[in-house]
């Protein structure tokens, strides 16, 4: 059988640009498709906190870590600080740890103090370009990371996503099973 | 022959296909619509009218960000030798609210938008086109996500022009005059 290669050639333009819309709209939806990092161990990095000490992600070892990228300019990522905060209130107890990283341009002590305002009760580091790179590069923020207890990405959303959603991820860290809602 | 058509339009669909955030990390939030030319005359201002366009989906803040964390958008701009930029006017924010924060308001710019500039070229510049280099500054944000801050490059060209020149004061008469 022989076939017109330009009706193939139409086709594959076709079927590409639906590929690529559609995985466009699986990011902003916050539905991450598996990046390289899932199922991996979690880079470990090094970054100073808002009060000039040094924090490694490796401090953390053994704990669930919702890891979560940033910035004072981001008004989704806003949204989710006061989820966070509630949610370090409800499963510190059970070994999570939030860890919040400013991909930010204001000086560590804006940061501090915007931390401050919205009532943060977990560590903020100061991020840098090289971290972010080691995360695949943060394109969007908010952007989260989830790490289980034995340091490695379970999950990751691009975006602002629900508190629900945000709740199953943080079970699923710390090794529970999703509860009924 | 159909063979090699048919690899052409596997590896197009590859280039494509693969490399999604690729396409996004390169994405400019904004772009700008060519400026035409605009003629002025030398030792007077005269305004560059810019016009931008904020992506559809998307939206940057405005000049006036009601909060000051916000990035505002702002034009930089970096004249030749004696062609001053004066005044840079932007217009004024569009008043939002966005399934983020549904009861707030963001002062943003959405679509279209147009950002005025004068431009005064001093006297002794010499008649020529002249292109004026420099980058708007903005920030962008969709419904449910923000994007770092972006430099999109910006270039116009002016036409200064003879004009009239500077006007001398009281020239004198001289006494040699001869009518």
């Amino acid at each position: 059988m022989k076939r017109d290669p330009i009706i193939l050639i139409v086709v594959a333009m076709v079927i590409s640009i639906m590929l690529v819309f559609g995985i466009q709209r699986v990011h902003h939806a916050g539905i991450v498709p598996p990046g390289k990092l899932q199922g991996k161990a979690a880079p470990d990095f090094s970054l100073p906190t808002t009060t000039g000490q040094t924090m490694k992600l490796s401090d953390f070892q053994g704990k669930a870590v919702l890891l979560n990228f940033w910035a004072t300019w981001c008004e989704p990522c806003k949204v989710e600080m006061p989820w966070f905060v509630d949610l370090q209130k409800k499963y510190g107890p059970q070994g999570l740890q939030v860890i919040g990283v400013a991909m930010d341009d204001a000086s560590p002590k804006d940061i501090s103090a915007f931390a401050q305002k919205m009532g943060v009760n977990y560590p903020i580091l100061i991020g840098k370009e090289e971290v972010g790179a080691q995360y695949g590069g943060i394109e969007y923020l908010p952007s989260t990371f989830y790490i289980s207890r034995n340091g490695k990405v379970i999950e990751h959303a691009f975006g602002l996503v629900s508190r629900s959603e945000i709740e199953a991820n943080i079970e699923k860290a710390l090794g529970q099973q999703v509860a009924t809602k | 022959m159909t063979n090699r058509v048919l690899c052409a339009g596997v590896i197009l669909l590859m280039s494509i296909a693969a490399h999604p955030q690729d396409i996004e990390r390169t994405k400019a939030w904004v772009s700008m619509v060519p400026a035409e030319l605009t003629s002025i005359d030398r030792g007077k201002p005269g305004t560059v009218d810019l016009q931008f366009r904020v992506a559809r989906g998307f939206h940057i803040n405005s000049n006036q960000p009601k909060q000051d964390y916000l990035k505002k958008t702002e034009l930089k701009l970096d004249a030749p030798t004696d062609i001053v930029i004066g005044r840079i006017t932007y217009p004024a924010g569009q008043d939002r609210s966005f399934p983020f924060a549904p009861n707030d308001k963001l002062s943003v710019y959405s679509g279209d938008f147009e950002v005025g500039v004068t431009v005064r070229p001093l006297h002794n510049v010499l008649p020529a086109k002249y292109a004026i280099h420099g980058f708007l500054k903005y920030q962008a944000c969709d419904n449910a996500a923000c994007y770092p801050p972006k430099q999109l490059p910006v270039t116009f060209e002016v036409k200064v022009l003879k004009g009239q020149g500077p006007r001398k004061k009281n020239p004198a008469q001289s006494p040699h005059a001869h009518s």
